[in-house]
């Protein structure tokens, strides 16, 4: 089950943390995590969304400082207090592509901020230029190490993701880096790019870079990693040699907690199919993805970030355009070329990001509640009838059991919550039958989060149809009828509420 | 690898302009000593102000007050010339005025974390109103001297302007400030992408503030190259320059969203912006469609920087192959 090629690197501890606590407003991030990174290894970070891994990389390259605990470099006491500080410390993170500059060229981009110069003649001290020759030079250098050639004077918009991925590595590289961290490097890279990268990843290691590798992917850990530490909930699980694990143990790991079984979650019977999906395809993001949907049913789409359950979902509610496929809604197939055409036909989507796309957020709770109806309460000169923008608000809030002082209020001064309430508000309003819920309980308290539960509940029996997209797999377990589970744009498998638990899921999707 | 470019937009750039003055030289009287050396003296003071411009749009910023600036340096220059001081007082007087009033605008943007656009579009309005009232004589300044105009209007071997030369030599120290140090590479990181700037260790605030001060300074130039070759200085004839310097840098490629272009490019759209106006001129275009043209280019250059072709014609061949969008 592995591959022969990581013999334990040896050698000394690099990098070490120990009892790291980062707490934030409300949630212990990190607790008496421990780390610890040798010379030249790749150590594999794993863990469920959420589980803290991002913090801990975080703390690593200067974002935050940890509440208590230690980090040591190389023997000595580490403190690092900025994203500069760490690149001076050697330590380097790399980014997909957000810290690139798109205009300029690679060879701009490797040495921003710490360009190469020569004194200019004649006026020596006074006055430096920029030393290309030497700085293409180094760049040679480098690419070769990297056993790439890439021309220097590309602009960098020019490149493919991969590549750009590779312009970042040498920019770590030019800050002679003995630690990279690669955070989820190959999401999205192509199979023969993952490859390429693997062969980057092994000349590093044989020259001294020790590398922490986060991926949920454990196909990809197992070809490359040495070693492999477990996160869960912000601690620190277990760490050991990829030769000594299973895939089957690391599951386990990740997920091992107990179940709560306080999901209000009622059985309702489930009536005939509203919605119908067959082959949907979108280049790069989905694969032919099929998809039935009953009236009365909690459909949980899961899957790893990037599995294409929103995509799929923007798609289903006439968001954005497959390249084929069909949909059907009560048996008739139409093709659905906007949002608006998919709230008359019933569909509404509420999105993951109630600050960006669900709220108007400078609004008052009743102004958004209404804001798809405004025709439906205007009279024919386009005056809005107050009266009834009041009525339905009222009614909403009291059914939904929103916590505001009034319809008039503004919704950024609610709490995260009941901004979800005022979100899925505006999508009842419209009197929808399918809804499909992205990430409906994301950055809610636990009390709003089983009221928002309930009201999913109360959807189902009154006969709608829901598609709820989650990444909590709890949420997923106590609430769906049942899981579709979704990896690489593909339907991954399917499994009914008797025979959900947490490690089948997380099988299918991993 | 590592080839070198030789057909980049700059270089293409400078073949039209050459073949716009040849077809000029050749249909009209441009082509004589007279038609050049207008041109020379016309074309000084945008070269140096669509370099100062310039160097703003790297950083993704804008001065809307860039004209009403250099009616102050004219005017300061001007006054102290008629009172009587020397050139070093004057000139230095004048290049001050241009950088304390550019600076002024730098540090309200960077203080406030205000748009450029709005900011300069208020001091703008600020110094058009300051100026009418407050300088004696509505600004107007007349009678000046030899004392003041042998910079604008003196020639080397009887054709070449001074300003000329200025203005060349001006250009020259730029685009190598621009390409050899690093502060030109910094105007271009903050604005590709402020945050990986930041990352890069470079403070973007700092750096703002700095190129609107080299801008003042540069359009201190531009005044006082523009101001002396007339031995009158009227308001009217600054109000509006702004203009005509981002056309210049638009059309000579430099990306109106920052981070990128060159100011070669910026050199090259000076000559062509005037080179166009002297062919409506020439074909009897009223002032006001000069303009309305002037704005089409200006429209017709920011589409070509910033559209991504390869995208379009992804669309295009796509929605072609399906049968319509």
């Amino acid at each position: 089950m592995t591959d022969g090629a990581n013999a334990a690197a040896g050698g000394e501890v690099v990098l070490r943390m120990e009892g790291i606590n980062k707490a934030f407003p409300g949630v212990q991030a990190l607790s008496n995590m421990t780390l610890d990174l040798r010379h030249g290894e790749v150590h594999a970070v794993c863990g469920e969304n959420g589980a803290g891994k991002s913090t801990l990389m975080k703390l690593i390259t200067g974002v935050y400082q940890p509440d208590s605990g230690t980090m040591t470099l190389n023997g000595e006491r580490l403190v690092v207090r900025n994203p500069n500080d760490a690149y001076a410390k050697g330590i380097a993170i790399i980014f997909q592509e957000t810290s690139l500059f798109p205009e300029l060229t690679i060879l701009e981009n490797i040495f921003m901020g710490h360009e190469l110069t020569r004194p200019l003649p004649g006026l020596g001290r006074f006055a430096r230029r920029l030393d290309y020759g030497s700085m293409r030079t180094k760049a040679g250098e480098i690419f070769g190490r990297l056993g790439m050639a890439l021309d220097l004077e590309a602009r960098v918009t020019d490149l493919s993701v991969a590549v750009k991925q590779m312009v970042e590595i040498a920019k770590a590289l030019s800050f002679d880096s003995r630690i990279l961290i690669l955070d989820e490097p190959t999401a999205a890279l192509t199979s023969k790019e993952v490859d390429t990268l693997f062969d980057t990843i092994r000349r590093l290691k044989a020259h001294g870079v020790s590398m922490l590798y986060i991926s949920h992917r454990l196909d990809e850990i197992f070809q490359i990693a040495d070693r492999v530490t477990v996160i869960r909930d912000g601690e620190f699980v277990s760490t050991e040699q990829v030769g000594r694990v299973t895939r089957d143990r690391l599951v386990s790991w990740m997920v091992g907690r107990t179940l709560h079984n306080l999901y209000p979650k009622e059985d309702v019977p489930i009536g005939e199919v509203v919605l119908e999906a067959r082959g949907i395809r979108q280049k790069g993001v989905l694969d032919g993805v099929d998809l039935t949907l009953r009236r009365g049913e909690i459909l949980g789409l899961s899957g790893l970030a990037g599995a294409g359950r929103t995509e799929l979902a923007l798609v289903l509610c006439g968001l954005s355009r497959p390249d084929a496929g069909e949909i059907r809604v009560d048996g008739q197939r139409h093709a659905i070329h906007s949002y608006r055409e998919a709230m008359e036909r019933g569909i509404v989507y509420v999105s993951e990001d109630r600050q960006k796309y669900g709220l108007v957020v400078p609004m008052t709770v009743a102004e958004n509640v209404t804001l798809p109806l405004l025709r439906r309460i205007s009279s024919a000169f386009g005056l809005v009838d107050v009266g009834r923008e009041q009525e339905i608000t009222r009614s909403y809030v009291e059914s939904l059991s929103i916590k505001t002082p009034g319809g008039d209020f503004v919704v950024s001064n609610l709490s995260g919550g009941n901004q979800q309430k005022v979100s899925v508000a505006k999508a009842l309003a419209t009197e929808p039958r399918i809804l499909i819920l992205d990430e409906p309980t994301r950055g809610v308290d636990v009390g709003a989060k089983s009221e928002i539960h309930r009201i999913i509940s109360d959807l189902a029996r009154q006969g709608k149809a829901i598609i709820m997209i989650s990444s909590d797999l709890p949420e997923v377990l106590g609430m769906s009828d049942r899981v579709l589970v979704m990896k690489n744009g593909r339907k991954q498998g399917e499994l009914e509420r008797g025979a959900l638990t947490q490690e089948s899921i997380l099988h299918m999707a991993l | 690898m590592g080839r070198k470019r030789i057909v980049t937009r700059e270089s293409m750039l400078g073949t039209i302009v050459a073949a716009f003055m040849l077809f000029l030289a050749l249909s009209t009287n441009f082509g004589t000593v007279s038609g050049l050396y207008s041109m020379m003296l016309d074309v000084s003071p945008t070269i140096v102000g669509a370099i100062a411009l310039s160097l703003l749009i790297f950083t993704g910023n804008i001065d809307i007050s860039a004209g009403t600036i250099l009616g102050f340096v004219g005017f300061t220059a001007a006054a102290l010339a008629k009172a009587g001081y020397p050139a070093v007082v004057f000139m230095s007087a004048g290049l001050l005025v241009g950088v304390l009033l550019a600076g002024l605008n730098g540090w309200i943007i960077v203080a406030f974390r205000v748009p450029s656009i709005v900011v300069t579009l208020a001091t703008n309005m600020v110094h058009i109103g300051f100026y009418v009232t407050f300088l004696p004589n509505a600004g107007w300044v007349l009678n000046l001297s030899r004392s003041f105009t042998w910079l604008g209007q003196g020639r080397f071997f009887g054709v070449v302007p001074y300003i000329f030369v200025i203005a060349l030599l001006v250009a020259a120290v730029t685009i190598w400030i621009a390409r050899y140090t690093q502060f030109g590479k910094t105007l271009y990181a903050v604005g590709g992408n402020r945050q990986a700037a930041i990352y890069a260790g470079i403070d973007p605030d700092r750096t703002v503030l700095k190129v609107y001060l080299l801008e003042g300074l540069l359009l201190g130039v531009a005044g006082i190259l523009k101001a002396t070759t007339a031995n009158r200085l009227m308001p009217s004839v600054f109000q509006g320059r702004e203009m005509i310097f981002i056309a210049a840098a638009v059309v000579g490629g430099v990306n109106i969203m920052g981070g990128s272009g060159k100011l070669l490019g910026a050199v090259f759209g000076a000559l062509l912006v005037y080179m166009l106006s002297i062919t409506m001129i020439y074909m009897g275009f009223q002032d006001y469609f000069q303009f309305a043209l002037q704005g089409v280019l200006i429209l017709v250059a920011v589409f070509i920087t910033v559209t991504d072709f390869t995208a379009l014609r992804r669309r295009f061949a796509g929605a072609l192959a399906r049968g319509g969008p």
